[in-house]
């Protein structure tokens, strides 16, 4: 295994229990932090309006079950799930083949430009993204993709390119450049020292970034309702916001379906995390 | 230099947009069916979804071969308007749509974009109207978009509460008003419900625009922005802010705070639109047994005012092809046709432009609000009616600096200026 | 040190690049060639557009509003790229030597990412609400009456608030910060512990230093974040009160909404403009940094 746990306290003395107490104070800090959220929202997904809106810390008078009923008969919310899945994969799935590809050549290769190359892209993740509404829906209309998975897939993985290709190259740029030199001297050409070398030991930067792919995907708006009108393209958060209206939004009932939809998106993190990152420490050891 | 530099940059911008459009939404025709695509924000949860549905669905079948609507849903009113301006500015109008008239939408009555109803509108089809809203509808002689439903924002208070305090009816003055406001202090009870917060402030945006009507009268708005009753109004406003008189978290509170304090029975005077009784009904019965509607205290020469202002419009994409004209107009005459109107407006809790019965099934609060326009000395639009989008997103930021003291009635008034410029 | 570039690997190379070269032109260079050209008019998305020239720019550059903004947008630039990485970083490392619970805890901390921001700012909104909120309630319970505030409404509260809220939501960063520290092979602490370095010296003396590169990664990205900020304030202030916790992307937004698309894309190309400046430095102090190491 990688790093084993160094009993912090075990043998020298005050300092380490100075240090064990700072540890614990950071770490349950960070937890209450983070896990209140998720309580809140589920509690809160069991209140009337009018008690979110008074008494947003306290328990509901009567716990309002008919929120997950309201969520439940969104106009088909399946589909709408499905929908989000596979725009969500598809585009973290393609998002990650093209920018290792384009982030191996930019830390292994040299040629001319490269550098004014690799910074324009990355320059990329600056780009206020809301400001390109005109010129994504003409592209999509001239593509031939407006009101279909593609368009939103495409959309998704283009906005991904900058950010995922800066998180690749400096994951691949760190591997040590002898593992590839030993392939290369066993005779592995260009395309095996990416299919065997470089990708596999790029896992850890293929989930940090694909996992921000993903995220991303999965909670986009504006270009969802932009690059669509029906549902057989539309994802959940168009779903999730048909608790809003013009003059009111149905904060309870919204946040039933936020919980419906974020159960399988934390199950698939927790799962396919531990998976990687497993695979990854197994990996590193053998390098 | 500047010209060449300013061709280059025509041809550049006519390149990036007028690139050809293959594949433009739907394709329509089924053996000589029209479709017709309906983006709406009405769907989901607007009171107005299952009653437009239902006359969509009506409407289908009695076209059916010929015309057919298609409803798409566009959730997030936010989010509509955001898409629909991208649309135009691509130069694609969807074939119906709802159009929220104010003076920045009014530019695209200079497009061609816009299906012109003016040859349309005959005297049989607009003595069905109100004939001001028509009026409010027509730009340069043009009726671009046909007025379908309205707003009128009385002032609401919680008689509970007043009569509780001793007042059995609303204030009529100024003067009576903070006489009322101190009675409710003195009891615990905030006076009013404001807020700072949302894109235009809708809540206070109304209590000015109804201290304006009474300052500045029918004409009102025809005085310009920075003419001292602005000032004379922002102070007014500026005291609701001031003393108790309205919720501590008011400053940076959006729709969801001004409601929420009346609906829960903290404060007493609130104000908003027919729209608000379905949810209130539901959510705080008391408090809706308790309002009454009434027009605001009167703060200068004219009493008894009421806002009234277009909420939303029907409007279409212009065609060449006359069949999809007629099938246009064929749905608008439909739309408006007062029986229709009437299904959407008791079931919805709205009120609209088109002159209507409303029969027995309807709201009291709902009858309030027609008594409540039918009473009133005369109406003007608010505020947010009268100025562009820039002013209006300022209004929120001008009243904040305002409330915390970290400007004047003046320098709230010249932060709108500068926003109009 | 990157391996040399062997024969045949030209078509390779292209073929890599394509897809990547391909979509971001699409996706980029054209959108952004419409943000900048349409930032020298004055257009508002209907009309004929008048060319203007710099004057969107010079208008912009005179308005209070976009000035706050840009004051905003450092401090937001600075709080991330510094405060946030530090806490990940710090976060990162002491689960890295992984304590009772690392795992779970891990999960837990990045929870926050996977919840909608909408439902995330309703409770902050809440929280910070002067009538009924949580952290008023706390402190008139604790008897420090006279320290409650508006939070969220009152100008020297409202920027903080939101810069706190959103500095703390380590999670992200942090994944990224442990993933590289936990590949750093266990040979190295081992043999540091033979010397005698405790576990300070250690994670100063071995771990900073390894991950450095990644360090420098994530700062990059949270500047970007820092410069590109919008939701969170959107959904909690707007901007307000007062346009005090306004940035350049509620700005731009605003013009958008306004159909003012002159002065919301100069806004776009100022942030474009911005950003490749502190790419460009961040990259000045990175080189030097890396000629500092080498003459040691």
């Amino acid at each position: 295994m990688a790093r084993q746990a160094t009993a912090v306290g075990s043998n020298d003395g005050i300092g380490s229990v100075a240090g064990s107490i700072f540890k614990w104070t950071v770490l349950t800090f960070f937890l209450v932090f983070t896990f209140f959220p998720l309580v809140w929202l589920v509690i809160s997904s069991f209140k009337t309006n009018i008690e979110l809106q008074t008494a947003p810390f306290a328990l509901p008078q009567v716990w309002q079950f008919g929120n997950y009923v309201n969520a439940v008969q969104v106009a088909e919310l399946p589909r709408l799930f499905l929908n989000s899945v596979i725009v969500s994969t598809s585009s973290t799935a393609l998002a990650m083949l093209i920018t290792s590809m384009a982030a191996f050549v930019f830390s292994r290769e040299k040629f001319r430009g490269q550098q004014s190359l690799l910074n324009l892209i990355i320059a990329g993740v600056l780009v206020p993204i809301i400001a390109l509404m005109a010129p994504y829906f003409r592209l999509t209309n001239v593509l031939g993709l407006y009101d279909s998975l593609w368009a939103l897939i495409l959309t998704y993985t283009a906005i991904n390119i900058p950010i995922s290709t800066f998180l690749m190259y400096g994951f691949m740029k760190s591997i040590p450049a002898e593992l590839e030199e030993a392939a290369v001297i066993d005779g592995a050409s260009f395309y095996q020292r990416f299919s065997m070398v470089i990708f596999p030991l790029s896992r850890i930067g293929l989930v940090t970034a694909g996992t921000f792919v993903f995220l991303f995907s999965w909670n986009e708006f504006i270009y969802a309702l932009l690059l669509t009108s029906s549902v057989r393209s539309r994802t959940l958060q168009l779903g999730i916001r048909f608790f809003t209206s013009q003059f009111f939004t149905d904060y309870t009932s919204m946040f039933a379906a936020i919980v419906l939809t974020i159960i399988p998106s934390v199950l698939v993190y927790v799962f396919m995390h531990e998976k990687i990152i497993k695979g990854l420490t197994s990996g590193a050891l053998k390098g | 230099m500047k010209r060449t530099l300013s061709g280059l940059m025509m041809v550049t911008l006519m390149l990036l947009l007028a690139l050809p459009v293959f594949a433009s939404g739907q394709q329509e025709q089924g053996q000589g069916e029209i479709v017709l695509n309906f983006p709406t924000f009405w769907v989901g949860q607007d009171s107005k979804a299952e009653p437009l549905a239902q006359l969509v669905e009506e409407f289908n079948t009695q076209h059916a071969g010929d015309i057919r609507v298609v409803i798409e849903p566009n959730p997030d009113t936010d989010g509509y308007r955001d898409k629909l301006n991208t649309q135009l500015a691509t130069g694609q109008a969807p074939d119906i749509f709802v159009f929220n008239p104010d003076p920045t939408t009014f530019q695209y009555y200079d497009s061609e974009l816009l299906f012109d109803f003016t040859d349309y509108m005959d005297d049989t089809w607009a003595a069905d109207f109100q004939q001001s809203y028509l009026n409010e509808s027509t730009r340069d002689g043009r009726l671009k978009t046909i007025p379908y439903e309205i707003g009128i924002t009385p002032i609401w208070y919680n008689m509970d509460l007043l009569n509780s305090v001793g007042w059995d009816a609303p204030p009529a003055t100024m003067d009576e008003f903070w006489q009322m406001a101190d009675d409710l202090k003195a009891a615990d009870i905030v006076p009013t419900s404001q807020m700072t917060g949302g894109s235009n402030a809708w809540t206070s945006m109304l209590w000015y625009s109804h201290i304006m009507a009474s300052l500045g009268g029918p004409d009102v708005w025809d005085r310009p922005l920075g003419d001292p009753i602005y000032v004379q109004a922002a102070e007014i406003l500026g005291r609701m802010f001031a003393d108790g008189n309205t919720t501590r978290d008011a400053v940076g509170g959006d729709a969801g705070v001004s409601g929420g304090h009346y609906m829960a029975g903290d404060t007493a005077a609130f104000i908003n639109g027919p729209w608000y009784i379905g949810r209130i009904r539901s959510d705080a019965p008391d408090v809706h047994a308790a309002t009454a509607l009434a027009a605001a205290p009167q703060a200068g020469e004219y009493g008894g005012a009421q806002i009234g202002f277009l909420l939303s419009n029907l409007a279409a994409g212009n065609t060449d092809d006359p069949a999809k004209a007629e099938a246009i107009v064929t749905f608008m005459k439909f739309m408006t046709d007062p029986a229709n109107v009437q299904q959407v407006s008791e079931a919805a809790g709205s009120l609209f432009a088109v002159k209507h019965e409303l029969g027995s099934g309807a709201d009291p609060l709902q009858r309030e609000f027609v008594r409540a326009a039918n009473d009133a000395t005369f109406v003007v639009g608010h505020f947010q009616s009268q100025y562009p989008v820039s002013v209006v997103s300022e209004f929120g930021q001008a009243l904040s600096a305002l409330a915390l003291g970290a400007t004047d009635a003046e320098g709230f008034v010249q932060m709108l200026v500068d926003a109009n410029n | 040190m990157i391996v040399q570039s062997r024969k045949g690997n030209r078509l390779g190379i292209i073929l890599f690049l394509l897809p990547v070269l391909t979509l971001f032109t699409l996706y980029f260079i054209y959108p952004l060639g419409f943000v900048f050209v349409t930032s020298t008019l004055d257009w508002n998305g209907i009309g004929t557009p008048q060319f203007v020239g710099l004057q969107n720019f010079l208008d912009n550059f005179q308005t209070r509003t976009f000035q706050i903004s840009v004051r905003n947008n450092f401090i937001w630039l600075f709080a991330l790229g510094f405060v946030q990485i530090g806490l990940a970083a710090l976060v990162a490392i002491l689960l890295a030597r992984k304590p009772r619970g690392w795992r779970f805890l891990r999960t837990v901390y990045f929870l926050p990412n996977v919840i909608s921001q909408v439902a995330i700012a309703m409770m902050w909104a809440a929280l910070y609400n002067a009538e009924y909120g949580a952290i008023n309630q706390f402190l008139e319970m604790i008897g420090l009456e006279n320290l409650t505030h508006n939070w969220l409404g009152e100008i020297s509260t409202a920027l903080p608030s939101i810069l706190i809220q959103q500095v703390l939501y380590i999670g992200y960063f942090m994944i990224i910060i442990l993933a590289s520290t936990m590949s750093i092979p266990e040979s190295f602490y081992e043999a540091a512990e033979i010397d005698g370095a405790n576990v300070l010296q250690q994670e100063i003396f071995i771990t900073l230093p390894m991950i450095k590169d990644i360090l420098v990664t994530t700062m990059t990205l949270a500047m970007a974040y820092g410069l590109r900020h919008f939701e969170a304030t959107f959904l909690l202030t707007n901007g307000g009160p007062a346009n005090s916790t306004s940035v350049l992307g509620i700005q731009l937004y605003k013009e958008l909404s306004a159909l003012d698309y002159g002065h919301a894309n100069a806004i776009g190309a100022t942030l474009v403009i911005l950003g490749i400046l502190m790419i460009v430095t961040i990259r000045a102090i990175g080189s030097r940094g890396a000629a500092a190491d080498r003459m040691q």
